[in-house]
C-alpha cells in the first residue's frame, strides 16, 4: 500500500496520483496495479435532457395565430392603414429574440446578435412601410441599429473569454462608442454634419472609469485587492 | 355488455420537502442522491435485476413519475416495465428532468462488487432510501442462496405495502404554533473553478469507526459532532487563508425526524439543524468549536423547536393565497426563496444517514456503504458520510475543479492521527499509463 507524502493518507492501490493533491506515486517496493479495475468506473455517460421544442412550437403556433389574427383584422377594420404590421413586426422580433434561442440552443452568440439586429431592422423597416417614411429608415434608424449590432456583436465575440474586470471595462466601452454612434447619426440626419455634445461628456465620464479599471487590471496587487473586497 | 368500471386514477400529492424539491429542479439542476453499498463478491447483474424486480412493488411511492400540474406538482404510478439496473458511470448523479416522459426517478447501478441507487429527492429522503436499499440488498442476496431475515429495518417484500410508508408524517406533525422564522446571516461559501456542466467530482476516505469515536470522545463529541467540526474548522482555514471577509461558518445538518416523531413512512421526513462558527468573535480551539456544535446540535433538536418548523413549513403549503397561484409563477419564487433560506447561509450541506445495520448473514457480504450526495446547488462542495460496521465511509461530491476542501479536510484527519485511505472518481491522468 502507498500513502501519499504530502497528506498521509493510504491510496488505492490502483492509483496512479494523490486524489488530493495529484502528487504522482513512485513507490519502488510497492508498484501499482495496473491489472485490477479501478475503485470508481472510468466510463462516463451524458444524460440527454430533452429540449424545449415543444413550448418553443407552442408559443410560436399562439405568435403566428395572432399575427394572422390581427392580419385579417386589418382588412376590415381600418384597411387604409397596415396597422398590423406594428403587431407583426413586435411579434417577430419577440420570436427572433427569445423563442428562436429555446429551438436552436446552441446557436452560436454572434449568429444570435446578428438575427436580434436583423429582427428589429425588420420591424423598424415595417414601421417605415407604414409611415412612408423609407428617408429616415435608410438616413437614420438602419444606420444606428447596424451600428449598434457590431458594438453588441464585437462584445459578444470578445467577452466570453475575459476576465470580470476585462468585461466591465469593455462593457463600460461599449456604451460609450454607442452613444457616439447614436449621435453621429442624429446629428448627421438633423444637420449633415457631426456636432458631438452629449456623447462626449458620455464618453468622458466612461473613459475616467474605464482608465481606473485599467490600471487595476494591470497591477496585479490592486487585482488582488479589488477581487477580495468584491470577491471577483 | 356492462360497461368496463373505471378504474380510479391514483395519485400522490408531494410532501412538504418534495414540493421544494420539484419546484427548484430545472435544466441547470437536479436533487438526486446516491447511496451504493461495496459488497465482497462481484454484483450478478441479473439476479440484482430479480431482486429489484421483487422490491420495486413494496415501495410504489418509489416507482412513480412526477406530474406539472397547474398549481402544484404531483406523483402518478408509473406504469412502466422496470427500473433496469443499469452499468454505473464515472459522473454520478446525472440530471433528472423530472416531468420529462422517458425520466426515471429512481436509478439501480452496478461497477464490480458496487450496488448503487441514486434517488431524486422529491421521492424520498436518506433514511427512506436507506430501507428501499436494504429491502433491495437482502432480496438479492435471497436470490443468490442466503436466507436474509425481514429485521433491522428490512420490509418483507411478500407484504403489500402498508399505508403508513405513504404517509405525508409533515402534515401529520404539523400541529400548534409555527416557529418563527429568523433572518439567517450569509455564510462563507467555498469556491473555485466550476467544473463542465453535471461532473461531479467526489472524493471519498475511508476511516475505522472505532478510531473516530475515540478521537470524538476525547474532544467530547459523537462522530457526527466531532465530522460537522472538523469540517467547520476546515472551512475557517480556508477563508482565513483566502484573506477574504470573514464571514460565519455554517453547515447544512438533515436530521431525520423518524427518531423523534414516530412514523413509518419511507418519504421525506426530516429538517435541517444549522451549527455554525463565527470567526469574527475571536479565535475558536478546536476543541471549543467541537463543544459548540455540540451544544448547538442540542438546541435544535428540541422537539417542540422542530414541530414549530414542520408546522410552519407545512402551513406554506396550506396557504390558500399560495394554492390559487400557477406553478409557473410560484417555482421562480420557490426557487429564489431556496437560494435566500437554504443556500446563503449554509457554508456546505453534511449528512449523516447513520449507521448501516443489517442481518449478520447480510453484513458479513458488505465491506462498507457509501452515501453520495449530487450535484451541488450552485458551485460548491458537499459532503455525507455513513458507517457500516467498523468502516466508516466520508465522500465528498463537487463540482469545482479544485479540491482544497477535501484535502484540508482529511490532512486534518491525519494531523489528528486517524488512519485514512482515499479513492476519487476524478480522473487520473497516468492511470492508463
Amino acid at each position: 500500500m502507498s500513502y501519499c507524502v504530502h497528506c498521509g493518507v493510504e491510496l488505492d492501490a490502483t492509483a496512479a496520483s494523490c486524489p488530493l493533491c495529484a502528487t504522482p506515486v513512485h513507490d519502488p517496493k510497492s508498484p501499482r496495479d495496473t491489472t485490477s479495475p479501478p475503485p470508481y468506473p472510468t466510463r462516463s455517460s451524458t444524460v440527454e435532457l430533452p429540449g424545449k421544442g415543444e413550448l418553443a412550437l407552442l408559443l410560436t403556433v399562439i405568435l403566428c395565430a395572432v399575427a394572422a389574427a390581427c392580419g385579417l383584422l386589418n382588412v376590415f377594420l381600418k384597411p387604409g392603414r397596415l396597422w398590423s404590421l406594428y403587431v407583426i413586426g413586435a411579434l417577430l422580433t419577440v420570436w427572433f429574440w427569445l423563442i428562436l434561442p429555446i429551438f436552436l440552443p446552441k446557436l452560436h452568440r454572434a449568429a444570435k446578435v446578428l438575427l436580434d439586429g436583423a429582427a428589429v431592422a425588420l420591424y423598424l423597416f415595417l414601421i417605415s412601410v407604414d409611415l412612408n417614411g423609407r428617408d429616415w429608415y435608410l438616413g437614420l434608424a438602419l444606420p444606428i441599429v447596424l451600428a449598434e449590432t457590431a458594438v453588441v456583436l464585437a462584445m459578444a465575440v470578445y467577452l466570453p473569454r475575459h476576465s470580470i474586470l476585462t468585461t466591465i471595462t469593455v462593457l463600460i466601452g461599449g456604451c460609450a462608442l454607442s452613444c457616439l454612434f447614436v449621435e453621429l447619426f442624429v446629428d448627421l440626419w438633423l444637420t449633415g454634419r457631426w456636432q458631438p455634445l452629449w456623447s462626449l461628456v458620455v464618453t468622458a465620464a466612461c473613459g475616467a472609469v474605464m482608465a481606473v479599471l485599467i490600471v487595476v487590471r494591470r497591477v496585479p496587487g490592486l487585482r488582488a485587492w479589488t477581487r477580495r473586497q468584491f470577491h471577483l | 355488455m356492462a360497461k368496463k368500471k373505471a378504474q380510479p386514477s391514483m395519485w400522490y400529492p408531494m410532501d412538504n420537502a418534495g414540493v421544494l424539491y420539484a419546484a427548484i429542479s430545472g435544466d441547470d439542476y437536479s436533487p438526486v442522491y446516491r447511496i451504493s453499498a461495496v459488497l465482497d463478491k462481484a454484483v450478478d447483474a441479473a439476479a440484482l435485476q430479480r431482486a429489484l424486480e421483487k422490491t420495486i412493488p413494496r415501495f410504489p411511492t418509489f416507482h412513480v413519475r412526477l406530474r406539472k400540474g397547474a398549481f402544484w406538482y404531483y406523483f402518478v404510478p408509473d406504469d412502466r416495465p422496470g427500473p433496469f439496473v443499469q452499468e454505473d458511470v464515472c459522473n454520478f448523479c446525472q440530471p433528472m428532468e423530472p416531468t420529462a416522459e422517458a425520466t426515471r426517478l429512481l436509478r439501480v447501478c452496478r461497477y464490480e462488487n458496487r450496488v448503487s441507487i441514486e434517488c431524486f429527492h422529491a421521492l424520498s429522503d436518506g433514511g427512506g432510501a436507506m430501507v428501499f436499499f436494504k429491502t433491495l440488498l437482502a432480496c438479492y442476496f435471497r436470490e443468490l442462496g442466503e436466507d436474509i431475515p425481514n429485521e433491522m429495518g428490512i420490509l418483507d417484500v411478500e407484504e403489500p405495502p402498508r399505508p403508513g410508508e405513504a404517509e405525508d408524517a409533515y402534515r401529520r406533525y404539523a400541529a400548534g404554533r409555527a416557529a418563527p422564522r429568523t433572518w439567517k446571516a450569509t455564510a462563507y461559501h467555498p469556491t473555485g473553478t466550476p467544473e463542465p456542466f453535471y461532473t461531479l467530482n467526489v472524493t471519498q476516505g475511508i476511516l475505522s469507526v472505532d478510531a473516530v469515536k475515540k478521537t470524538a470522545k476525547a474532544h467530547g463529541g459523537s462522530v457526527t459532532e466531532y465530522l460537522s467540526a472538523a469540517l467547520i474548522w476546515t472551512l475557517m482555514e480556508l477563508q482565513r487563508r483566502e484573506g477574504s471577509r470573514e464571514r460565519p461558518v455554517s453547515l447544512a445538518i438533515p436530521i431525520d425526524l423518524r427518531r423523534f416523531f414516530p412514523t413509518e413512512t419511507v418519504r421525506n421526513f426530516i429538517l435541517t439543524a444549522r451549527p455554525c462558527i463565527d470567526p469574527r468573535l475571536g479565535d475558536y480551539t478546536f476543541s471549543e468549536v467541537v463543544e459548540q456544535v455540540r451544544y448547538q446540535l442540542r438546541l435544535e433538536l428540541s422537539r417542540p423547536l422542530m414541530q414549530g418548523n414542520i408546522t410552519g413549513n407545512v402551513n406554506f403549503q396550506k396557504n390558500p393565497i399560495l394554492k390559487a397561484v400557477p406553478c409557473a409563477l410560484k417555482d421562480p419564487v420557490m426557487k429564489l426563496s431556496y437560494r435566500l433560506a437554504a443556500i446563503r447561509p449554509f457554508s456546505m450541506t453534511y449528512t449523516n444517514p447513520g449507521i448501516f445495520t443489517a442481518p449478520a448473514r447480510m453484513a458479513r457480504h458488505i465491506e462498507r456503504v457509501e452515501a453520495v450526495l449530487g450535484q451541488p446547488y450552485g458551485d460548491t462542495v458537499n459532503c455525507a458520510s455513513v458507517s457500516c460496521g467498523d468502516v466508516l465511509s466520508i465522500s465528498f461530491a463537487s463540482n469545482l475543479k479544485e479540491r482544497d476542501v477535501e484535502r484540508e479536510f482529511f490532512r486534518f484527519l491525519v494531523k489528528e492521527g486517524l488512519h485514512v485511505k482515499v479513492l476519487s472518481n476524478r480522473p487520473d491522468p497516468d492511470r492508463n499509463s
